[in-house]
């Protein structure tokens, strides 16, 4: 089965109705208004770093002007010292944890062709992160902190950012934010006339 | 970057702590653990409270209720802050994220257990603000798998002891569930409201297992199916679907303490202290507690009470008793970690379902609670789930590996996913445990750090549950079947017994070594259930709430 494509906007037109509540408009209207983000505790650098592998890792072709932007919610969380309440006990602490395996990334670049991340193509990034992945990455960063462990990490934080997004959650046709009045069409195949119904493939060629 | 002297984890109030108590003081001096620490002034307050209980969730809430209805003084101290969930929760997973104990546990073992979101809570409630709602009863050979199995250990005491709680707290929460109920004994009273309507993972699974012939049920929750009268806080209204349980209700409709006990104990005199983290255990010179030392806002605070009820979860429990070096004598406080047998299965389906709508866990079965073919000790429940996204694609990258366009793909297809998982018992293991790590919080304390490994048994339940489930989906009509193998609950780390050797309390909740201090939360589990354990800690916590009163009692007489 291919996967059904959601028309847009969806979700931002839920967010000006009654039947979001305040408090959840107030934390999803942050995520579209969220202003231009300079990093308060990665080096500039290694915040464009973080930025490429979050490109790699959530391309977004279809929103070349304004991707969402994974790396701020990164960066704020270290800033603050912020945890989700556990830690792999093989992994150092998150701050120390994303300086080293960022910096692996580079290492791993630089052993395989020669040039640090961002200068890689595409496909050549992908074949980095695929080896982190795998935990098959050279370079000695890799020996202070684990690297599937580190890309399991990084990959979870950012996938829960970017679905945390309005416009990803229109990209799945999620409008469980509208909730305010309840549901009561619960069952398979049941539809309220706020869910939107996927795009056919036909009318989206 | 910013000094490497900034706080690394998200704790609120960073304060050096300075110890009060001068037995811990002379123990820390006797094993020289740390140079001799200056007491700081804490205004000593003249007021002395009956009880005073450390934790407002599942453990701690019923019991502050009951005493405060018999006419003591009670305080509960709360770490959390005191939420109004109509106006402060959003149905939003991430703008949630402060239900959950964030302060960081390091996961060691061959199979780290993930905390946080999956088994943690902290505000006035605790983790009821975040529960599935879920409450079926344990059954009563659950309370006896070493008589059943000789594997384990069994309960001080049996199901008889446990089963006019589950009767009156079904009635006081409003829990919804089908009469008469297809498992277990037959009951004297019925669930006093009808179950919640079914969501599309739950039809699937009633109309595959069907075919199966395998028995299934609308699950018990106790979220409210209609309107309800709660003494203490007036009428509840009825669950409106949201599907948002597991990050908070903002409807006031799912029983979580915050919207039944606490408020039923406030109305008897109870007072509820939110954002009070405590240190330290005080005691006297016969090893009784005399109060406690906590943080409030940065300032240090102390309250003296009669007795302590600790009921700040597995972890925090075990973990003030470590760092306070109390009711040690047995050598299981942090041992006996438990956790269940939670592994879902995942399948993608032509139907729509929308998994963000309803009550998550719909449809039950307890079929599987004794499977004639187990090569296992113990059993599982069945049960249907729903789920919301952000949660959803998290468990995606970590268990499938996806990302890039392979990983948005598939995540289009999230409104026709539909999964369904067990609940099933876990033994005590002697490498799984809860320690004190060199690592220290915010707070400057020593981080817990647990480790969790499945064994025999676990491995055994988990494949047994992995094929069955695999089928049930099959016949649904699912494809691109995948499973997340999962633990759920924190379980076991300061058990009850009948001997002070092999256990931290006894079967009234009393420590063996301090005759003022009760401990009662998950904590005392002495096996892990087969069935999700909030019900069975509420009714642990009234039971505790009635033996103590009854020791006061027969104390006065």
């Amino acid at each position: 089965m291919t996967s059904p494509h959601y028309p847009d906007g969806t979700v931002r037109g839920l967010l000006a109705t009654e039947l979001v509540s305040e408090a959840t408009r107030t934390a999803l209207q942050a995520r579209l208004d969220a202003p231009l983000y300079e990093p308060q505790f990665l080096e500039p650098a290694t915040y464009d770093l973080l930025r490429a592998v979050a490109a790699c890792l959530f391309p977004q072709p279809d929103r070349p002007e304004a991707p969402i932007e994974l790396a701020p919610g990164v960066d704020q969380r270290l800033a603050a010292g912020r945890s989700d309440g556990w830690r792999y006990d093989s992994m150092p602490p998150d701050r120390e944890a994303y300086r080293l395996g960022l910096g692996g990334i580079n290492q791993s670049a630089q052993v395989l062709f020669q040039q640090e991340f961002r200068a890689l193509s595409l496909a050549e990034q992908a074949t980095v992160l695929q080896l982190v992945q795998e935990g098959k990455a050279p370079g000695e960063a890799w020996e202070k902190v684990p690297a599937d462990r580190f890309f399991e990490e990084i990959l979870a934080e950012l996938t829960e950012l970017y679905y945390a997004h309005p416009l990803a959650q229109e990209e799945i046709g999620y409008v469980g934010m509208a909730d305010a009045p309840g549901w009561t069409r619960l069952g398979l195949n049941e539809l309220e006339p706020r869910e939107p119904e996927a795009i056919s493939p036909k009318s989206v060629l | 970057m910013p000094d490497e002297e900034v706080i690394e984890e998200g704790v609120l109030n960073p304060l050096k702590q300075e110890v009060q108590d001068p037995l811990l003081k002379q123990l820390m001096q006797e094993s020289a653990l740390e140079p001799e620490p200056q007491p700081a002034e804490i205004p000593l307050p003249t007021d002395e409270v009956d009880c005073l209980v450390i934790g407002t969730g599942a453990g701690g809430a019923p019991l502050l209720a009951r005493l405060a209805m018999a006419g003591l003084k009670v305080v509960a101290l709360e770490a959390g802050p005191w939420h109004d969930p109509k106006t402060d929760f959003a149905t939003d997973e991430k703008a949630q994220e402060f239900l959950f104990w964030n302060d960081e546990r390091l996961s060691a073992g061959k199979d780290p257990m993930a905390f946080g979101k999956n088994n943690s809570g902290t505000g006035v409630g605790g983790s009821t603000l975040h529960y599935t709602a879920y409450t079926p009863r344990a059954q009563p050979d659950d309370l006896h798998l070493h008589r059943d199995f000789g594997l384990g250990v069994d309960w001080p005491f049996g199901y008889e002891e446990l089963e006019p709680y589950y009767e009156e707290l079904e009635h006081f929460l409003g829990i919804s569930g089908p009469t008469p109920y297809p498992w277990g004994p037959k009951r004297r009273r019925g669930y006093p409201l009808a179950p919640l309507p079914l969501n599309g993972a739950a039809q699937l699974m009633e109309r595959a297992c069907q075919q199966l012939g395998i028995q299934t049920s609308p699950a018990a929750n106790a979220a409210l199916s209609a309107r309800y009268y709660q003494e203490g806080v007036g009428w509840r209204e009825a669950c409106t679907n949201r599907g948002f349980c597991q990050a908070g209700c903002s409807t006031g409709a799912k029983a979580s303490m915050d919207v039944t006990f606490l408020p039923l104990a406030v109305a008897h005199g109870a007072e509820i202290r939110p954002n009070c983290f405590v240190t330290e255990i005080e005691r006297d010179e016969q090893g009784r507690v005399t109060g406690v030392v906590y943080e409030h806002n940065g300032i240090t605070q102390r309250q003296r009470c009669r007795h302590l009820f600790i009921c700040a979860g597995a972890v925090e429990t075990p973990r003030l008793l470590l760092l306070n070096e109390l009711a040690l004598s047995s050598g299981h406080v942090g041992r006996n970690f438990m956790a269940h047998v939670g592994v879902q299965v995942w399948g993608t389906f032509p139907e729509d379902i929308r998994p963000y709508k309803g009550i998550p866990g719909g449809l039950i079965s307890e079929d599987t609670h004794r499977p004639p073919d187990a090569d296992f000790a113990g059993g599982y429940l069945l049960q249907s789930i729903g789920v919301m996204p952000v949660t959803f694609a998290g468990q995606v990258v970590r268990e499938r590996k996806l990302w890039g366009a392979k990983l948005r793909d598939y995540m289009r297809n999230y409104n026709h996913i539909a999964g369904i998982n067990i609940l099933g018992d876990c033994l005590p293991h002697e490498d799984n445990f809860l320690e004190l790590a060199e690592e220290k919080d915010a707070r400057g304390l020593p981080k817990p750090r647990l480790h969790f490994t499945n064994h025999e048994n676990e491995i055994r339940m988990n494949r047994h549950a992995e094929q069955l489930m695999r089928r049930i989906w099959e016949t649904a009509g699912a494809t691109d079947i995948w499973v997340f193998p999962r633990s759920a609950h924190v379980i076991g780390t300061a058990r009850m017994g009948l001997s002070g050797d092999d256990a931290v309390v006894n079967a009234e909740g009393r420590a063996f070594d301090v005759p003022n201090l009760y401990i009662c939360d998950n904590s005392l589990f002495p096996s892990a259930l087969s069935v999700n354990p909030a019900l069975t800690i509420m009714a642990l916590s009234l039971r505790t709430a009635d033996k103590f009163l009854e020791s006061e009692q027969r104390r006065d007489t």
